[in-house]
């Protein structure tokens, strides 16, 4: 045993040095291995979080829409009038027209001429209802006429679009004394539409020369680029 | 002539003008997508698919919108057989030529449009009117460029490499 005490000393620097360096590269190893979990945990972070924001979308989507029929329920104008809700999945191609689509159809009860609304505010009418899908011509449509009534003074106008963001109103008496801010609502004459309906607001008026009645321009009420669902109102 | 690659142009350019305008409008300046694929088919093919062509791009966009079907699809033929009557006095090649006959044709689309509408509903005003088709054909022009560019690299004009002789 004498024998092997000189190389005792090598034995234990040997002996350190590999300790050393298989504590070195498993450090290394284990440094590696953490940042694998450490990016692995972060991309699940990222995947989570972006599913909180998803579903908090989602959520807030939902409690709008469960807002707006609530709300609307509250103010229900015919109580016998169903309520469907809808989001919007596609706007008119054309610059001259102006409609939507939305994502029920006669499959969930959808009528032609069924009234659309948003935020209480009238949105259009339904123009062409599909199974699954229908199409809503806006109040601002060229094709667009709709009985109004000035909240104000009582005047009985007809609101047209005329494919800008605003309408028009149409038969107003050139002595019809409408200023900036005026109201204008839906009318029930002809019973096609709920009466009270707000529309939108008086934004110009002007008297031209002789002529018998006013050129009126109106802001509607909803701003269509930045609703995402409706309500359809089925009688 | 690569027909499914026009119908995939086609069906894109459908779901993005029917679904995304809202994020890429700027107030009531619309471009309009279908316009620039008309140009291009009428600048690089015969008169009988161009015909073709313009009607199918027509007819996608009578289906997504509220207007009268059909009313498109006569007035982009009408249009692109206009521009391909012309097509051997002006420069295709050139950058310029295509947003120039892009910008002044969407304006003449336009007008004929605005007219049938007018006509149809008498609701329509003249001043914003003419300020719509301005600036809605400007901005069509203004990306037209872009579409070209993608039209170029997918080469619809062109058949498939072992149809070719």
């Amino acid at each position: 045993m004498a024998c092997v005490v000189p190389v005792r000393p090598f034995q234990w620097a040997t002996f350190v040095c590999s300790k050393t360096a298989s504590g070195f590269f498993h450090r290394i190893a284990s440094v590696w291995k953490e940042n694998e979990t450490k990016t692995l945990l972060e991309n699940e972070i990222a995947e989570l979080k972006n599913k909180i924001i998803e579903l908090q979308d989602t959520n807030y989507r939902l409690q709008d829409k469960l807002i707006s029929v609530s709300e609307f329920k509250k103010e229900q104008k015919k109580p016998k009038a169903k309520i469907i809700p809808a989001d919007i999945i596609g706007y008119d191609t054309s610059i001259f027209r102006r409609s939507i689509t939305i994502n029920i159809g006669t499959k969930h009860g959808v009528k032609n001429n069924n009234i659309v609304v948003t935020d209480n505010a009238l949105v259009g009418l339904i123009a062409a209802a599909g199974r699954r899908t229908s199409l809503v011509q806006l109040i601002t449509d060229p094709a667009s006429r709709i009985p109004g009534r000035i909240l104000q003074t009582r005047d009985q106008v007809i609101v047209e679009g005329n494919a800008s963001p605003f309408c028009q109103l149409k038969y107003v008496p050139r002595w019809a004394e409408l200023k900036k801010g005026d109201n204008v609502i839906t009318s029930n004459i002809g019973s096609f539409y709920l009466s009270s309906f707000p529309v939108g607001t008086v934004v110009e008026s002007e008297i031209k020369g002789g002529a018998l009645f006013q050129n009126v321009k109106v802001l509607p009420a909803v701003n269509i680029t930045k609703i995402e669902n409706v309500l359809v109102i089925k009688e | 002539m690569r027909w499914i690659t026009f119908f995939c142009i086609l069906f894109c350019i459908s779901l993005f003008q029917s679904t995304l305008m809202n994020w890429i409008n700027i107030g009531i300046a619309v471009p309009d997508f279908y316009f620039p694929l008309v140009v291009f088919y009428s600048f690089f093919i015969d008169v009988k698919r161009n015909v073709i062509t313009s009607w199918f791009t027509g007819i996608s966009k009578d289906f997504f919108s509220e207007g009268v079907l059909g009313i498109n699809s006569i007035f982009f033929v009408a249009v692109g057989f206009f521009i391909w009557s012309i097509r051997g006095m002006l420069f295709r090649g050139h950058l310029l030529t295509k947003i120039l006959v892009t910008f002044v044709f969407s304006i003449v689309y336009n007008i004929f449009y605005a007219l049938h509408t007018a006509i149809t509903y008498r609701s329509l005003n003249i001043s914003s009117t003419i300020w719509m088709i301005f600036i809605c054909s400007l901005y069509t022009a203004a990306v037209a460029p872009f579409l070209f560019f993608i039209f170029d690299k997918l080469q619809p004009t062109r058949n498939l490499y072992f149809m070719e002789k």
